[in-house]
C-alpha cells in the first residue's frame, strides 16, 4: 500500500472518529443535564458574579478536598 | 467521559491542539514531496535577478501585483499561458500576491522591455495615462544589495540543492570571484537604459536597485 | 489560601495594554486611511519620500492593526477578565505579575522593531508575516510569556471550571503559536554562509506552491485565531457582564467552540482557488468554508439570544449597541466569506477590492467594535471613574457604523465591477477593456472608501478622547458597578 492510500484511510477514519466524538459530545451534554448529573448553564454565572470575594461556581479547593476524600 | 477534559487545562490544551493540527496534517504536509519539482528547463535565478527580487520584496510590489495567471480565457488572453506549479520551484518565498490593483506580472518579461520599465518606474502615468501607481524614483539612486543576494543563492544551493554551479561557495573569496559576473549582467541591462546616474553607478561597480529589478522583471516569462 | 478582605484584582498590566491598544489603533487606522486615499489620489504617495508609497505602507497598516491594535486588545482584556473569571488576583503572585510586566515591555520593544524594520523595507514579503527572523524570535518569546502568565493564573485559580472565554483565549494562544512557527521557518543567509551580506536577511524553508499553502494556511488562520477566536471570547464575557444576562445557551457555546476549532483550519486553501495547488485541496477549502457558517452562526446567534427579552437595553446603553452591532457584522462577514469561497464566485472576486471589502466589514464592524466596547466596559472598573460622555459614545457609534457601511458597499461595487470588466469580451471574443480601464473606473469608489476611512478614524479619535477623559478627569466612583457601566 503506498502512502497515498494510507493517507486516504487515515483521513477517513480520523474524520469518522471526530464526527463520532462531536455527536457523542452533544449527546453527553444534553443527557448528563437531563439526568441531573451536571448543570452546564450555571457556568454562565462565572462571568456575571466575578467579584474576587464572591463564591466560585465550583470551588477548586473544595472539590479537590472531596476528591481526596473519595480516595 | 468529557468531564475531565473541561476541568483540566492541560488535557484541554492538548485536545484543542489535536483538533486544530488535524487539518494541517491532512491538507498541507502531503503535498510537499510533489509540488516542489521544477518544470523541465527551469533555471535558478542569477544573483542579479535575486537582488532584483529582493527589491521587489523590499518595496512590496505584491501589495498590488499578482504573479499567478489563472486558467481562464480572459486571463490567458491578457497575460499569456496559465501558471504551472513547477515554474515556482525556486521561488522562496512565493510572490503570487493576493490583490491586482495593477496587472499580473508572472510573464511580464514577454511583453515589456528594459526601457519601458525604466520610463514606467520613473513616472508611471507618463507611460500609462490614468495610472495610480506611485513613481519609484528612489530605485534609481539606492544601491541593490548583491552580496546578500549571493548569500541567498549559496544558502539555497547548500540547503535545498538548488542547482547552482560548483563555484557558488559561502566564502568571501568565492563571492569576490563571482562579483564581476553580476556586474557584467548589470552592464547589459544598463546598456539599454538612458538614465545617466544609473549608467555612471554601474560603471563605478555599483548596481542601482532599478537595474536589479529590471533584470528580475525581464526574467519573468 | 486565606480569604483576605483587602484583596483586589490588580489591573496594572491590563491598563498598560489598554494604552497600547488605543495608540496602535490610532496609528494603524491613520495609515489605513492614508493608503486608502492614495488609491484615489496618487499624489499622496510622495509625502515621505520612499517611505510613504502605498506598497511600503500597506504592511505597516496590516501589521499594526493586527499585531498592534487587535493583539494589544486581546492582552488587555485577558489581563482584565482572566483574573475575574478565575477569581484570582495578579497581586497574589509576584511571579505572574513580573511575567505580565515583562510581557508588556518586550511587546513594546517588538512593536517598535516591527515599525522601524517595515519602514526600512526589511520584509519577508509573506503577508501578515513580514517581519524578519530576529523579530520572529522575539515574537515567539512575547507569545510564550503570555502563555506563562495565562497558565500561571489558571494554576492559581479559585474557580475550578474554566469559563468559555478562556477556552477561546487558550485556543488563540495555541493556534497562533503553531501557525506562526510553521509559516516563519526560514534560514538566515548570513549564518548559512561565512557572514556574507545582511544579517537580517533570511530565505523561506518552503518554495513556490508549498510556500503558498503554508502561507495561506497561516494567513487564513491568523484571521481565525486573532480576529475571530479571541473576539468571540471577549463578547462571551463582556456582553453578559454588561447586560446582566447569562449566555443564552452555555452548551451551544461549547459546541460551537469545538466546531470552530475543527473546521476553521481546513478553509485556508480557499485563498488559493484556481491556483497551482492540487484541485482536491481547493475543493476541500471551498467545502469547509461553507461548513464554517454553522459554528460561526452558532456563536453569533447565541450572542444575540443572550439579549432575549432585554432588547430595551439596546436603546439605553450604547455599549450594548456596540456589541450587538458587532455580532451582526460577525454574521454578515461569516456569510460573505463562504460565498466568496465558492469557486465560481471566487473566479470573479479573487484579486479584486471585494476581498479588502470583506476583510474590513469583519475587522471594522466586528473586531474593532468589540474591542472598543470591551475597553469602555473595563474603564470604569480599572480607573474607578465613570465613562466621560455617553453622548460622545452615541455619536461615535453612528459615525463609525456609517463608515463601515460606506466602506463595504463601495468595495463590493468596485470589486464586482473590476472582476466583470477583466473577463468581459466583445462579440468576436476579444477582451473589451485594457487593464487601465478597469483601474480608472474605480476612482469614485476609492474616493468613497477614503471618506469612510476618514469617518472611522474620526470616530476612533472620539473613542480615544473619551477614554483619556475617563482616565483622568471623570467623576470618581465609590464602588464598582456590577453590570451596566456608569456614564455621564
Amino acid at each position: 500500500m503506498d502512502y497515498r492510500a494510507l493517507q486516504g484511510y487515515g483521513s477517513f477514519f480520523m474524520s469518522l472518529f471526530l464526527v463520532v466524538m462531536l455527536y457523542g459530545y452533544i449527546v453527553y451534554l444534553y443527557r448528563s443535564e437531563k439526568k441531573g448529573e451536571r448543570d452546564f448553564e450555571k457556568y454562565g454565572n462565572i462571568a456575571l458574579d466575578d467579584e474576587i470575594t464572591s463564591t466560585p461556581v465550583e470551588d477548586k479547593s473544595a472539590s479537590e478536598r472531596l476528591e481526596e476524600e473519595d480516595k | 467521559m468529557f468531564h475531565w477534559l473541561e476541568k483540566n487545562p492541560f488535557f484541554f490544551a492538548v485536545g484543542v491542539f489535536l483538533v486544530i493540527s488535524f487539518a494541517g496534517l491532512i491538507e498541507i504536509l502531503p503535498n510537499f514531496a510533489e509540488a516542489s519539482r521544477p518544470v523541465v528547463g527551469l533555471k535558478p535565478y542569477t544573483v542579479l535577478e535575486l537582488a532584483g527580487r529582493e527589491v521587489y520584496k523590499k518595496d512590496n510590489c505584491i501589495a498590488c501585483h499578482s504573479q499567478l495567471i489563472r486558467p481562464f480565457k480572459a486571463e490567458t488572453d491578457r497575460y499569456g499561458q496559465y501558471s504551472l506549479s513547477g515554474e515556482y520551484a525556486y521561488d522562496r518565498p512565493f510572490l503570487w500576491g493576493s490583490k491586482r490593483t495593477g496587472p499580473d506580472l508572472h510573464r511580464v518579461g514577454n511583453y515589456r522591455t528594459t526601457d519601458w520599465h525604466e520610463n514606467h518606474m520613473w513616472d508611471p502615468p507618463s507611460v500609462v495615462p490614468g495610472s495610480i501607481m506611485p513613481a519609484y524614483k528612489h530605485m534609481f539612486t539606492n544601491v541593490a544589495d548583491i552580496e546578500t543576494a549571493y548569500a541567498e543563492a549559496v544558502t539555497v544551493k547548500n540547503v535545498f540543492h538548488t542547482p547552482y554551479g560548483d563555484e557558488f561557495k559561502g566564502t568571501r573569496a568565492a563571492w569576490e570571484a563571482h562579483k564581476p559576473k553580476v556586474l557584467a549582467d548589470a552592464k547589459k541591462i544598463a546598456a539599454d537604459m538612458k538614465n545617466k546616474d544609473v549608467k555612471e553607478a554601474v560603471e563605478a561597480g555599483k548596481v542601482p536597485e532599478i537595474v536589479a529589478l529590471i533584470a528580475y522583471l525581464n526574467r519573468l516569462k | 489560601m486565606q480569604s483576605n478582605a483587602a484583596l483586589e484584582y490588580d489591573y496594572t498590566v491590563a491598563k498598560l495594554f489598554t494604552y497600547t491598544t488605543i495608540l496602535f489603533g490610532f496609528v494603524g487606522m491613520l495609515i489605513g486611511t492614508l493608503i486608502a486615499s492614495q488609491l484615489a489620489f496618487p499624489e499622496l504617495n510622495y509625502l515621505f519620500g520612499e517611505y510613504g508609497t502605498f506598497s511600503r505602507l500597506r504592511p505597516l497598516h496590516t501589521n499594526i492593526v493586527i499585531f498592534g491594535f487587535t493583539i494589544s486588545g486581546v492582552f488587555a482584556t485577558f489581563y482584565y477578565f482572566g483574573q475575574r473569571v478565575l477569581k484570582v488576583s495578579m497581586a497574589e503572585s509576584k511571579f505572574v505579575m513580573f511575567i505580565g510586566k515583562l510581557h508588556f515591555a518586550l511587546y513594546v520593544l517588538l512593536a517598535v522593531g516591527m515599525v522601524i524594520s517595515l519602514f526600512l523595507g526589511m520584509s519577508s514579503s509573506k503577508e501578515y508575516a513580514q517581519m524578519e527572523w530576529p523579530l520572529d524570535i522575539l515574537t515567539v518569546v512575547v507569545w510564550v510569556l503570555w502563555g506563562v502568565a495565562m497558565f500561571g493564573l489558571i494554576g492559581m485559580r479559585r474557580e475550578k471550571a474554566l469559563y468559555i472565554s478562556l477556552w477561546y483565549y487558550i485556543a488563540c494562544f495555541l493556534g497562533v503559536a503553531m501557525l506562526y512557527l510553521f509559516n516563519n521557518m526560514e534560514i538566515p543567509t548570513y549564518f548559512a554562509t561565512e557572514g556574507l551580506g545582511s544579517i537580517m536577511h533570511s530565505v523561506s524553508m518552503y518554495s513556490g506552491t508549498n510556500d503558498a499553502l503554508v502561507q495561506w494556511w497561516w494567513g487564513h488562520n491568523a484571521v481565525a485565531f486573532v480576529f475571530t477566536v479571541p473576539i468571540v471570547g471577549m463578547i462571551y464575557y463582556f456582553l453578559p457582564k454588561e447586560s446582566g444576562q447569562a449566555i443564552y445557551s452555555y452548551k451551544l457555546s461549547l459546541l460551537s467552540f469545538w466546531g470552530l476549532m475543527f473546521v476553521y483550519l481546513w478553509a485556508g486553501s480557499h485563498h488559493l482557488l484556481w491556483s497551482t495547488v492540487p484541485d482536491w485541496m481547493q475543493t476541500m477549502g471551498s467545502v469547509f468554508s461553507i461548513v464554517l457558517i454553522l459554528p460561526s452562526w452558532g456563536s453569533a446567534i447565541n450572542m444575540l439570544l443572550t439579549m432575549k427579552g432585554e432588547w430595551n437595553q439596546l436603546t439605553d446603553n450604547p455599549l450594548i449597541k456596540f456589541m450587538v452591532l458587532a455580532s451582526t457584522f460577525y454574521m454578515l462577514s461569516t456569510l460573505e466569506g463562504p460565498i466568496q469561497a465558492i469557486k465560481s464566485v471566487n473566479a470573479i472576486a479573487h484579486f479584486t477590492d471585494w476581498i479588502p471589502g470583506h476583510v474590513h466589514d469583519g475587522v471594522l464592524g466586528w473586531v474593532s467594535f468589540m474591542i472598543m466596547a470591551g475597553l469602555f466596559h473595563m474603564a470604569p472598573r480599572m480607573f474607578k471613574r465613570e465613562i466621560y460622555s455617553k453622548k460622545l459614545m452615541e455619536a461615535q457609534f453612528w459615525l463609525q457604523t456609517t463608515a463601515v457601511v460606506l466602506y463595504f458597499t463601495s468595495m463590493w461595487i468596485a470589486g464586482i465591477t473590476q472582476g466583470m470588466m477583466w473577463r468581459a469580451v466583445d462579440e468576436y471574443g476579444n477582451l473589451m477593456y485594457s487593464f487601465i480601464d478597469t483601474v480608472t473606473v474605480l476612482h469614485p469608489y476609492y474616493a468613497i472608501r477614503a471618506l469612510a476611512g476618514v469617518l472611522f478614524l474620526t470616530g476612533f479619535v472620539m473613542f480615544a478622547y473619551n477614554m483619556i477623559k475617563t482616565m483622568i478627569s471623570s467623576r470618581e466612583l465609590t464602588e464598582e458597578p456590577q453590570f451596566k457601566s456608569p456614564m455621564a
